[in-house]
């Protein structure tokens, strides 16, 4: 699990958790996270890292985003080494957050909204299956 | 999220849109965390309120640059249309307007302005020798030379080839007198074209504005003046006189009337034998073009031929003259004794011209006349030039078995490393050269040492302008063998040359 810190954001949002789980990647933004470009793009690298450069499905935990910036966004456009991501959420904000970031942004791999972890695992797993294939 | 909601979220929501709509793109309202269905309306607008603002200010930068982008452009086509592209000067367009100017000022109590009109010497045969990309650095040169020596409030422009003019604006005659001479002194210096160096003189004319004159005529003006200049030898100054324009308009009806004399035979040839000094007898002749003019008389080729270089009609005329020699050496075939042959002279213009020996082989072959009877004679300073087409032409006369001289040998250069290079099998002195050689010993030693030069290389001198017999003994016992002259005779029409050819030998040294 790598760990990063936030340095002047407020302490409860200091830092987003990026590991790898049975083939997937976890990444978990803090609880009222404000994603700005720098941040996102810190996210990103660590997410190529712990993948070391191969392709894997992605679960993003979003739950109780604050705001994602435009900058961001744009690195989320990016291609990265992940093959297919999950973002999980809760709210109603958090519907609205992944979903404009998903029609404003060209994703570079399938990208999907969920409120179920389960819902969301087994999409990512669809992604495991056919890579075996 | 469901039931009524009044946390005041809902009117604060309303505030947002409403600044929004007012065009306050950076309105934004903090979503709460409750995180429910306002708060995610909330984060909606202010994400699209991010990406309009975006666009908003994406959208100004293009119409900023783009504005920026044709204000450059338009201000680099005003360059473009006002100025020279070769020399980054002024052009005439922008120099018309700047004279406009200055006269406005003269109007309003500042002096008139004074236009120099400036001319490079021989940049004609610069850019035929050393080719047209050389003739660009030049004028590129010239060009910053002439921005060197100006005041800040002159203006310098190129009006086309080798042409340049500046105006002074509230100028004195100092003023402009001392920019024309700083000019001339800069250009003093050789400009260098690689590893060469090569002199780009110039000519300058200056006309001072009256009353209400345009700029056209101030331009006219002070062309004149710098026609004078020029034909006062390379480096003058001159300044614009009303009798210059009268002689400009006199030149223009020349040149025109030349055209009509040549159609009405108004021009005549006339032949100053050629002497062989010893046996007294004419071994050629010089064809000398006069021109009868109803009004004016006889005039001499020093009075129309200039003209005719200028106006663009001496290759018309130099093709009259070559007709009419080869014609006359036809009609005089009989009479003529065997290494008779017939000198003309052609200008630098005729045979920088490409098709000149072209023309002379044509034109023998017409009247079946051999090329050994013909021989043409270009002026030593000509030569001198190292012109290529000249050179070319040369070579093709000779290789035809026309004779090549050198004309007044003894004022340029008269260097042997030319005469052994050019095509050439005669070298005519001077008359100038001729003149006191009686009388003045140095001058006959002058001679003396020119003719074994012309005999070291094998050439043949003929001395011109023999009018006494103390002038014919002394080149006699210097070893000149051949001679012309008013002594022997004045040159002569057609028909009397003829029969000099048919009666007996010249010799006058008794």
């Amino acid at each position: 699990m790598s760990r990063c810190q936030v340095s002047g954001e407020p302490a409860r949002v200091e830092h987003e958790d990026v590991w790898i789980e049975n083939g997937i990647v976890l990444l978990r933004w803090p609880v009222g996270v404000v994603i700005t470009g720098v941040t996102a793009r810190r996210a990103f690298d660590e997410v190529n890292r712990v993948s070391a450069d191969r392709p894997r499905p992605m679960l993003v935990d979003m739950a109780n985003t604050k705001s994602v910036a435009r900058e961001a966004r744009t690195v989320f456009g990016e291609p990265s080494a992940a093959s297919r991501i999950a973002l999980l959420g809760r709210s109603p904000v958090d519907r609205v957050i992944a979903n404009f970031t998903l029609g404003v942004s060209r994703v570079p791999c399938p990208t999907k909204f969920f409120t179920n972890r389960d819902q969301a695992m087994a999409f990512l797993r669809e992604g495991l299956d056919e890579r075996s294939d | 999220m469901s039931g009524p909601i009044d946390d005041g979220r809902l009117d604060e929501l309303v505030d947002l849109i409403v600044r929004l709509a007012s065009g306050d793109l950076k309105a934004r309202l903090e979503p709460s965390r409750a995180s429910d269905s306002i708060d995610a309306v909330i984060t909606g607008i202010n994400l699209l309120a991010d990406e309009l603002d975006t666009i908003y200010q994406t959208l100004e930068q293009r119409v900023l640059e783009r504005t920026i982008a044709l204000s450059e452009a338009r201000v680099e086509l005003e360059r473009m249309a006002l100025s020279d592209a070769l020399t980054g000067l002024a052009n005439r367009t922008l120099l018309g307007d700047r004279i406009r100017q200055a006269t406005a000022r003269a109007d309003r109590g500042a002096l008139p302005p004074c236009v120099l009109m400036l001319d490079l010497d021989e940049f004609k045969t610069i850019n035929d020798s050393l080719g047209h990309s050389a003739g660009d650095q030049i004028l590129v040169e010239v060009a910053r030379r002439l921005r060197s020596v100006v005041r800040q409030t002159d203006t310098v422009a190129r009006l086309g080839g080798d042409e340049f003019a500046i105006v002074m604006p509230d100028a004195t005659e100092d003023d402009a007198l001392r920019v024309a001479e700083r000019a001339l002194k800069e250009l003093q210096a050789p400009v260098w074209v690689g590893d060469r160096p090569v002199w780009a003189g110039a000519s300058i004319g200056l006309c001072f504005g009256r009353g209400s004159q345009d700029g056209e005529d101030l331009l006219r003006d002070a062309d004149t003046a710098m026609y004078a200049a020029k034909k006062l030898g390379r480096g003058n100054i001159q300044i614009f006189r009303a009798e210059m324009h009268l002689a400009a308009l006199r030149r223009l009806q020349v040149a025109s009337e030349l055209v009509t004399a040549m159609a009405e035979n108004q021009l005549e040839l006339q032949y100053q034998p050629i002497i062989d000094l010893r046996a007294g007898i004419v071994i050629g002749a010089e064809a000398l073009v006069r021109w009868t003019h109803p009004e004016r008389g006889e005039l001499l080729p020093e009075d129309f031929i200039p003209i005719a270089e200028d106006s663009g009609h001496m290759i018309e005329l130099g093709h009259w003259v070559i007709n009419e020699a080869v014609r006359a050496l036809k009609d005089w075939s009989e009479q003529l004794p065997p290494t008779f042959r017939v000198h003309i002279n052609l200008s630098p213009v005729e045979m920088r011209w490409a098709g000149a020996a072209d023309y002379v082989r044509q034109t023998l072959e017409k009247y079946d006349v051999p090329p050994v009877r013909l021989a043409v004679e270009i002026s030593e300073t000509a030569t001198m030039t190292g012109d290529v087409a000249i050179l070319e032409n040369l070579l093709a006369l000779s290789k035809l078995s026309v004779g090549v001289g050198i004309d007044g040998f003894g004022t340029g250069y008269s260097a042997i490393s030319y005469l052994r290079r050019l095509p050439i099998d005669t070298v005519k002195l001077d008359r100038s050269i001729i003149a006191d050689i009686a009388v003045d010993s140095q001058q006959s030693i002058f001679v003396t040492a020119l003719l074994h030069l012309i005999e070291s290389v094998q050439l043949r001198a003929i001395a011109e302008g023999i009018e006494t017999a103390e002038q014919l003994d002394c080149l006699r016992d210097l070893g000149c063998d051949y001679g012309q002259g008013y002594y022997y005779s004045r040159p002569v029409g057609a028909d009397e040359m003829r029969k000099m050819l048919s009666t007996a030998p010249m010799d006058r040294s008794d």
